[in-house]
């Protein structure tokens, strides 16, 4: 019994002192203004990128219904990529703090694999969103082109797509998938330790 | 209890309990502030179904659990510079040493042996960290074996 009493005191022996709990409102103030700031941010470069959208709209004074269409698609996508990473993946990542280890950890795994799930198709989403609004929104202005000139335009773009969707979405998926694999090997290790002496 | 009387009644001990888990004083109490603001956010959601004692330990255990989310710092199981400033005692050797140890555990029993050196009872321990009571008496009793080995060979 030597021993455990030996143990408890030299852990209750680590020098702490409680700081002032001013420190912590500090930083919960300095939380609140990120987020806040955070908002605002991502609130902005919506309003910016729909009323550059508008003023295009407004501007060129499109036709035809695919143009409109469009235009449309490439909001939606934007709305969509904005909503997902600002709103909907931080309010899956912070939860479950006061249920007990075991059960943290095995919903932990679970929002992991929601998330990569979210993530990736939500990806794909908008690049098939902002591809095909792309391609539509063209066809007006290419139709006034000569053909030449079209066959150009309709080539970059396509090639900017290709671009977009084997790689910038190949390799952003198998970034957020290798760091949430390893994420998730690690949660199955901590929670085999819980389960081995059952 | 209000915020502030637990902030009071709790930091220490959640410190220490950090402490033990990444034997490293910033970082320990940079979890401990992580956990405080948890408790603060989610006060007026706790329903007296378990002790306030058990809900702080619970978040304070699970914000450990999930430093591996943050890659970039990976435990370490180095001396903390904190301690090394005080005047080297007897017994300061020791506490570092003991640190140093259960930091080296594997992750779970980390919070289980740092839990039963807070005193806290096996069954609020089981309740905390979610397995058997009976699991929990075999773990704090192979830990503390695996401890006092140590400690003998270090004192040797």
């Amino acid at each position: 019994m030597k021993n455990k009493i030996d143990l408890k005191e030299l852990w209750n022996k680590q020098e702490t002192t409680t700081p002032d709990a001013k420190e912590l409102f500090d930083k919960i103030k300095r939380l609140k203004r990120n987020n806040l700031y955070a908002l605002i941010a991502t609130n902005v470069a919506l309003l910016l990128t729909c009323a550059f959208i508008g003023f295009v709209w407004y501007y060129f004074q499109p036709e035809m219904i695919t143009t409109k269409i469009g235009i449309v698609l490439a909001i939606m996508a934007m709305v969509l990529y904005l909503f997902a990473y600002n709103r909907m993946i931080p309010l899956l990542v912070h939860v479950g703090y006061d249920m007990n280890n075991n059960q943290c950890l095995q919903q932990l795994l679970k929002l992991k694999e929601k998330q990569l799930f979210l993530q990736t198709t939500i990806l794909n989403i908008y690049c098939i969103l902002l591809s095909v609004g792309l391609f539509l929104y063209l066809i007006e202005y290419a139709l006034r082109m000569e053909l030449i000139w079209a066959i150009v335009s309709y080539s970059v773009t396509f090639l900017l797509i290709v671009v977009v969707w084997f790689d910038f979405r190949l390799r952003k998926i198998k970034k957020q998938q290798a760091k949430i694999n390893g994420l998730i090997d690690k949660l199955e290790v901590l929670g085999r330790q819980l389960t081995t002496n059952e | 209890m209000t915020f502030e009387e637990i902030y009071k009644t709790y930091w220490r001990k959640v410190f220490r309990l950090c402490m033990g888990y990444v034997n490293d004083h910033d970082w320990a109490k940079d979890i401990a502030q992580e956990t405080f603001l948890t408790i603060w956010q989610q006060l007026s959601k706790f329903r007296n179904e378990s002790s306030i004692g058990t809900w702080v330990f619970r978040i304070a255990t699970n914000h450990c659990l999930r430093q591996i989310e943050k890659n970039k710092r990976m435990p370490k199981a180095n001396m903390p510079t904190e301690i090394a400033e005080v005047p080297q005692t007897d017994d300061s050797s020791k506490i570092e040493f003991l640190y140093k140890c259960i930091s080296e555990l594997p992750e779970t029993d980390r919070i289980i042996i740092s839990l039963e050196l807070e005193d806290l009872k096996q069954s609020e321990i089981a309740n905390i960290v979610g397995i058997s009571e009976a699991n929990v008496r075999v773990r704090i009793h192979r830990i503390k074996e695996k401890l006092t080995r140590k400690f003998n060979t270090y004192e040797e």
